[in-house]
């Protein structure tokens, strides 16, 4: 029973919620049950009969009394209503509904007295006490006492009626007793009177007080009660405010039942009294906050002045933002883009009139009191709020749409339109702030938040986002500049003067970025290897490991465009040899085998994840890389006989695919990527360069990559003179000597460009044959070695690696500064080099030391990073 | 040819009187207009005190025009700063000039100022007048005299900046009259002041990171005055070669001026047969071409297009072809162009030898082409390459089919197992000595620190006698680390 009540009551809360009119209804509704329930003849008549006759009248009353119970809601409410606001109007309008209410309720109680005395009169103490033959659970006296109890909760006084109920109870109880009445009385009458009698006495002793009142002078009592219940609202009002002073109570979005006439109060005078309320509202937990919203909404169309207009917006927006609880779920898009208009409004607001400044930390002020810039000290009215973090807000809430939708349906494209207001927003805030130059920290944050809108965008789509912005705003700073290259020069070298060390880190990464994309290979490795990045990565934020992961997969990206084979090998090898290059591009989710992710890991990995928009298409980046392993390894795989060496691979994961392509015993016409390359690659083993050259370009994914058909032909031109190494790595010892004339026809190559191939062959001492000029072929010296002499350069190898090794302990004993011996020459130096190269890495381009050891240091910098990842 | 020319960019890199010889010899070699060259030369000596060079040099600019007045004041003026400088100066010459000052003075800086101070009342202020007497010369192009008195003031002086900047004066100036051994000594002071500690230049000073930017362009300007010393002193390409290729060095030439590292690659091959200690310098050309290959998108110029040709691509006839470039520009080059033959012989030889080792029969005709060479010096020259290197025993010309045929043995495979091996034993020896010395160091902490704790131990004994000396001797032995805390614990 008290469960249901609660959840009636619930219930009936969530109705009166929903709007105005329903909650007036729901006062109706609640007056008119109280009638049927009132005419308790049948009650009456049926009353001591039997004890089967009488249970529907029970229920009828059960029935009136859960109907009632909205009322009683209701009367609650109003009374809040009526401290919430002074109004007289909105008094007047709530005593009618009190009233009601309160009525009905005495109403019912003088009924179940009624009934008590009924059944009183022809000695029914079950009626009275438990009830239990009628299965009810509940006694009249119990369903008695539990609405004085709920009389009370609310504040009101014990009716007298009550107390007399009682008070005559405790007598007729004690007379049933003395008398030999009981004998008369059954076994289930009787039982039902002893624990009447003990209820009484526990009951009386709660009203002691009031009893003894009562009973000393029963009128005087009744005057009292009337006297503070009927004719006083004020007396009320003040109890009852104490009471909610006290309580505080969780239903203060009961402030909405009942104001059909409300909204005339909108008011430009009371918007401060409002906006309080909605904030102290805020963050409750049974706050409506869309109705909060609406309110916020009239406010706003009320609001007269500028100040107000800028304290409601702050409000609006902020409830808006507060809509969805759940950190999981994005917040609609409708209100999304109302929002989006608001922090707009705003920004033109305190753009437009600089007397006004919105600011996180200022003092205090009055909240109800109007400000204007007359009376402010310096003439500036500075308001509490952060313009930022909304635009903050509305970014990462963007972003968490754009993750949770569907990103193969029309939704989704529909909602990256709207990318292009929101980018607007970030301009004219940067605009704002560039203009008010006072929030310096908060300028530096709307421009990382553009830059990461444009860094990773084609100059198309970048140009569309910037005419977008300067066709609405036509202020929009920095965005007069031309080329997209300079828009974000210009924003990062802004960046980099700031002092936020990880803005600073991040802008970097976007420039990087961004002339990967351009092709500027050299440039971005410059950059790269200068930030010096790679050695503190690790150390960085999830954001920003991924961000780094990003930067480098594109500059692959850049150097298999630009045809630097070998350096997107390297580049794109770490990356590859974790087999998880979806994870650590924020592209998905991994999937441990051994062990599953906790709810919790997994959460805050899928909050990682980047919009699908912003994804680095994994197969192709697997292609670029596995065809540029081809290209590397099939070479070095031909030129190496032995079978030790076989072993030391470049690329694990392309011999992983080559193995593994090699046992299979039938192989089909090739249908994925990797078929085609693996295809490609044996083609190309067996010198057959045109078979392979065309399983490359056959590849579809290369459509995606800009400008495919430069790379396919690049790719072809490398795969023939890769094609006439891997020939000539695997025949040699077949031949004594090979035409020139005839490799050039073969592979299709110039005589000149085979010459220089081969010759820089010999020179490096690849290949073991000298050219003849005269006649015009190459001649090979072969040499066989006997099994000791491979057995004896096979130990010289590896006395090599043990010295090596113990050199490479020691360094490392002696904490690797470089103190012994003269290997280090400049160690020092080169350190200061490297800081100061770092310092003067804006103005200065050109490398550190490239080519040198770069592939480590990529290494050193991913691989900490997927331990960081593992840990995690 | 002006296309190649580095003078635009080395100037900046300059000293206003350092820059005069440079555009001297544009006028000589012709790549740019007379008339230009003469007004770019104006202007710079316009600025200085050589009030009369910059009046000949006005005159030849514009002839018949009327000098200017203000030659006539500065002139007046600079009379009277000389003499005024000069008096002030005067006073400290004539104390250190005394021979007991000369022989009371010590190393310690701060010792001679005292004893300098007490005995002959001479301060700080009259020192720096040295300085700015020294300026002063150096500014009217009094070169030795500037040296002279910048030497004192270094002696002397114990002001940091004002020190480095007499180090640069006394450097250009060095360099200026031509005195190349104490140019040199004065550069690797110079050199060793800037690594040393971050000196930066006033001109720097403004930006970001004075320190480290600072060291930066120190070392930017410092390399485009070395080239005056190395390319004029007879050591100097191979020291040139030795400074230039340690790591700080590189990484200034490649981070900020690209273009030196024409004087790298002609440097490196000049002194291709350059007795030299280092190994650095002997494998130079090996690192060089690389150097040239990363840094191919910053800079190329014929010199290191021939390089490249040569040692990445292979290609004889495009590196001939590089040569013949090459060698304008050097010829043009105000520091290369004493060594234009040195560096085309170099450079013929490094392309036959590359020739030989790939092939196995050559023409004589098709390699004197390949030379630049007549087909008669050709066979001359080859002769004498044969003669010259170890190829003589594999090598051998065929006069009638006029062919020279390379016979080249294959490495003995023990040869190169010996090879492999050579600097193994050394190494280990090297381990060794340097596990040994560090153990030294260790046991002499460890020491230090045992007596630290002895002291900590006895302090403390005196309050709680029993519990810290049982602590104190039993953890002399290795426990070494963990002692601090176990005292502390106790306390």
């Amino acid at each position: 029973m008290v469960s249901r009540f609660f959840r009636q009551a619930g219930d009936s809360d969530s109705d009166t919620e929903s709007s105005d009119e329903e909650s007036l209804t729901s006062g109706d509704e609640a007056s008119k049950p109280a009638a049927p329930a009132k005419p308790k003849s049948r009650f009456l008549h049926s009353g001591g009969s039997s004890d089967s006759e009488s249970s529907p009248s029970e229920e009828e009353t059960e029935d009136s009394e859960d109907e009632q119970k909205p009322a009683a809601a209701g009367q609650k409410v109003s009374r809040f209503l009526a401290t919430g606001s002074d109004d007289e109007d909105s008094d007047e309008e709530v005593k009618r509904v009190v009233k009601s209410a309160k009525d009905k309720r005495l109403e019912e109680m003088e009924a179940t007295g009624n009934s008590m005395n009924n059944a009183l009169k022809i000695n029914d103490w079950t009626a009275i006490s438990t009830g239990q033959l009628r299965n009810k659970q509940t006694s009249e006296f119990d369903k008695l006492l539990r609405m004085v109890q709920r009389q009370q909760n609310v504040g009101e006084p014990i009716p007298p009626f009550f107390i007399h109920t009682i008070v005559d109870l405790e007598t007729s109880v004690n007379d049933a007793q003395s008398k030999d009445a009981k004998k008369k009385m059954n076994a289930t009458n009787a039982r039902a009177l002893t624990a009447m009698k003990q209820k009484i006495k526990k009951t009386l002793k709660d009203f002691e007080k009031e009893v003894k009142r009562y009973q000393a002078d029963p009128e005087a009592f009744e005057r009292e009660y009337t006297a503070a219940v009927t004719p006083e609202v004020t007396t009320k009002a003040t109890k009852t405010r104490k009471i909610e002073d006290a309580a505080d109570q969780d239903d203060d979005t009961f402030q909405t039942v009942g104001k059909g006439g409300r909204v005339l109060q909108f008011t430009s005078e009371n918007v401060f009294k409002e906006l309080q309320h909605v904030q102290e509202a805020r963050g409750k937990k049974n706050t409506d906050r869309s109705e909060q919203i609406r309110i916020l909404e009239k406010l706003l169309e009320v609001a007269a002045t500028k100040y107000q207009r800028i304290r409601v917006l702050l409000a609006l927006v902020s409830a808006r933002f507060d809509y969805n609880a759940s950190v999981t779920t994005h917040m609609p898009t409708d209100l999304w883009t109302a929002a989006q208009k608001e922090v707009d409004q705003l920004i033109d607001i305190v753009a437009t009139d600089n007397h006004y400044t919105v600011e996180e930390v200022t003092l205090d002020y009055d909240e109800l009191a109007e400000r204007t810039p007359d009376e402010e000290g310096g003439g500036i009215v500075r308001i509490r709020g952060s313009i930022i973090s909304f635009v903050d807000r509305l970014d990462d809430e963007f972003t968490k749409s754009l993750q949770n939708i569907d990103p193969h349906g029309t939704e989704y494209v529909e909602r990256l339109k709207d990318e292009k207001y929101l980018y607007t927003t970030i301009t004219r805030a940067q605009a704002y702030y560039g203009e008010s130059k006072t929030q310096g920290d908060s300028l530096t944050r709307v421009i990382m938040r553009r830059l990461e809108h444009i860094y990773s965008k084609p100059d198309a789509v970048v140009n569309a986002l910037e005419a977008s912005a300067s066709n609405t705003d036509v202020r929009a700073a920095a965005s007069k500049l031309g080329s997209t290259s300079l828009l974000i020069h210009s924003l990062c070298v802004h960046l980099y003067k700031s002092g936020n060390s990880l803005l600073r880190t991040r802008a970097v990464l976007c420039h990087i970025y961004h002339y990967a994309l351009h092709n500027d290979f050299h440039t971005s490795r410059d950059m790269l290897l200068m930030s010096h990045l790679q050695e503190s990565i690790h150390s960085a934020d999830v954001a920003t490991q991924i961000l780094y992961n990003r930067t480098i997969v594109q500059l692959g990206l850049c150097a298999f465009r630009c045809g630097l084979i070998k350096e997107a090998q390297t580049t794109l090898q770490e990356i590859f040899a974790t087999q998880r290059v979806k994870e650590l591009l924020a592209q998905g989710v991994h999937q441990q085998r051994f062990q599953a992710l906790t709810p919790e890991q997994e959460k805050a990995e899928r909050q990682r994840q980047l919009p699908f928009h912003m994804h680095i298409n994994t197969e192709l980046l697997e292609a670029a890389f596995l065809v540029s392993s081809m290209l590397v390894e099939i070479p070095l795989l031909a030129s190496i006989d032995s079978e030790e060496q076989k072993r030391k691979a470049i690329s694990k994961p392309f011999r992983r695919l080559l193995d593994f392509a090699d046992r299979q015993i039938f192989t089909g016409p090739p249908e994925s990527t990797r078929d085609h390359i693996m295809q490609a690659s044996k083609a190309l083993q067996n010198g057959d360069w045109q078979q392979c050259r065309d399983l490359v370009q056959s590849i579809k994914i290369w459509s995606l990559m800009p400008e495919a058909a430069t790379v396919k032909e690049m790719l072809a031109e490398r795969i023939q003179e890769e094609g006439l190494r891997t020939y000539l790595f695997t025949y040699a010892p077949y031949y004594s000597s090979l035409s020139l004339a005839l490799l050039s026809q073969t592979f299709h190559l110039e005589v000149r460009t085979v010459t220089s191939i081969i010759s820089r062959m010999i020179w490096n001492e690849e290949l073991s044959a000298s050219l003849d000029q005269s006649a015009g072929v190459v001649v090979f010296h072969r040499v066989e070695l006997t099994r000791t002499q491979q057995l004896a350069q096979v130990l010289a190898d590896k006395v090599n690696a043990l010295v090596e090794q113990n050199e490479k302990t020691l360094d490392s004993k002696l904490g690797g500064s470089a103190g012994w011996g003269d290997r280090g020459d400049g160690g020092k130096g080169d350190k200061r080099e490297q800081v100061q190269e770092r310092r003067g890495r804006t103005g200065a381009r050109g490398g550190t030391s490239r080519g040198r050891g770069r592939g480590g240091r990529f290494q050193q910098g991913l691989g900490n990073q997927m331990n960081e990842v593992k840990v995690r | 040819m002006a296309e190649w020319d580095l003078s635009q960019k080395i100037i900046p890199y300059l000293d206003r009187h350092l820059a005069f010889p440079l555009l001297a010899y544009l006028t000589e070699t012709g790549l740019f207009p007379a008339e230009e060259v003469q007004a770019a030369q104006y202007e710079l000596a316009r600025k200085t005190n050589m009030v009369d060079f910059a009046v000949n040099l006005f005159e030849a600019v514009y002839p018949g025009k009327e000098i200017p007045a203000e030659f006539n004041e500065k002139r007046q003026e600079a009379l009277l700063t000389n003499e005024r400088l000069q008096q002030e100066a005067q006073a400290v010459l004539d104390v250190i000039e005394n021979p007991d000052v000369a022989q009371a003075l010590r190393q310690d800086k701060n010792q001679n100022l005292q004893y300098l101070k007490e005995n002959y009342n001479v301060n700080l202020e009259q020192i720096t007048a040295l300085y700015n007497f020294g300026q002063f010369q150096y500014t009217v192009g009094n070169y030795s005299g500037a040296t002279d008195y910048l030497y004192h003031f270094r002696i002397l002086s114990t002001d940091a900046d004002l020190n480095t900047s007499a180090h640069w004066g006394k450097l250009s100036s060095d360099i200026l009259i031509g005195k190349w051994d104490v140019a040199l000594e004065e550069l690797n002071s110079l050199r060793d002041a800037i690594d040393s500690r971050s000196t930066p230049l006033p001109a720097s000073a403004s930006a970001a990171d004075p320190a480290a930017l600072g060291q930066l362009h120190a070392r930017t300007w410092w390399l485009h005055w070395s080239l005056f010393v190395y390319f004029n002193h007879d050591q100097g390409r191979t020291l040139l070669l030795e400074t230039f290729l340690s790591p700080t060095y590189l990484n200034t030439i490649q981070t900020s001026c690209p273009w030196i590292l024409r004087y790298l690659v002609v440097a490196s091959i000049l002194s291709r047969k350059a007795p030299s200690p280092s190994s650095r310098v002997r494998h130079s050309i090996r690192e060089i071409v690389k150097i040239v290959q990363t840094e191919e998108y910053q800079y190329t110029d014929p010199v290191t297009t021939f390089l490249k040709e040569l040692y990445v691509e292979f290609d004889f006839e495009a590196a001939q072809k590089a040569l013949k470039e090459a060698e304008k520009v050097v010829a043009n080059d105000f520091f290369l162009d004493n060594f234009g033959d040195e560096f085309m012989d170099n450079a013929r030889y490094l392309i036959s030898e590359a020739y030989c080792r790939i092939h196995q029969r050559i023409d004589i005709g098709d390699l004197s082409d390949r030379l630049n060479l007549s087909r008669d010096e050709g066979e001359k020259w080859i002769v004498n390459l044969i003669r010259e290197t170890r190829m003589g025993a594999d090598a051998k010309i065929d006069l009638e089919k006029n062919v020279i045929t390379i016979n080249r043995p294959p490495l003995p495979i023990y040869q190169s197992v010996i090879e492999k091996t050579r600097g193994l034993a050394f190494r280990t020896q090297a381990i060794g000595a340097a596990l040994s010395r560090t153990s030294q160091q260790q046991q002499q902490q460890q020491q230090q620190q045992q007596n630290q704790q002895r002291e900590q131990g006895q302090q403390q004994s005196t309050s709680q006698p029993s519990a810290t000396g049982v602590v104190a001797t039993s953890a002399a032995g290795p426990a070494q680390g963990e002692l601090p805390t176990v005292v502390e614990g106790v306390r």
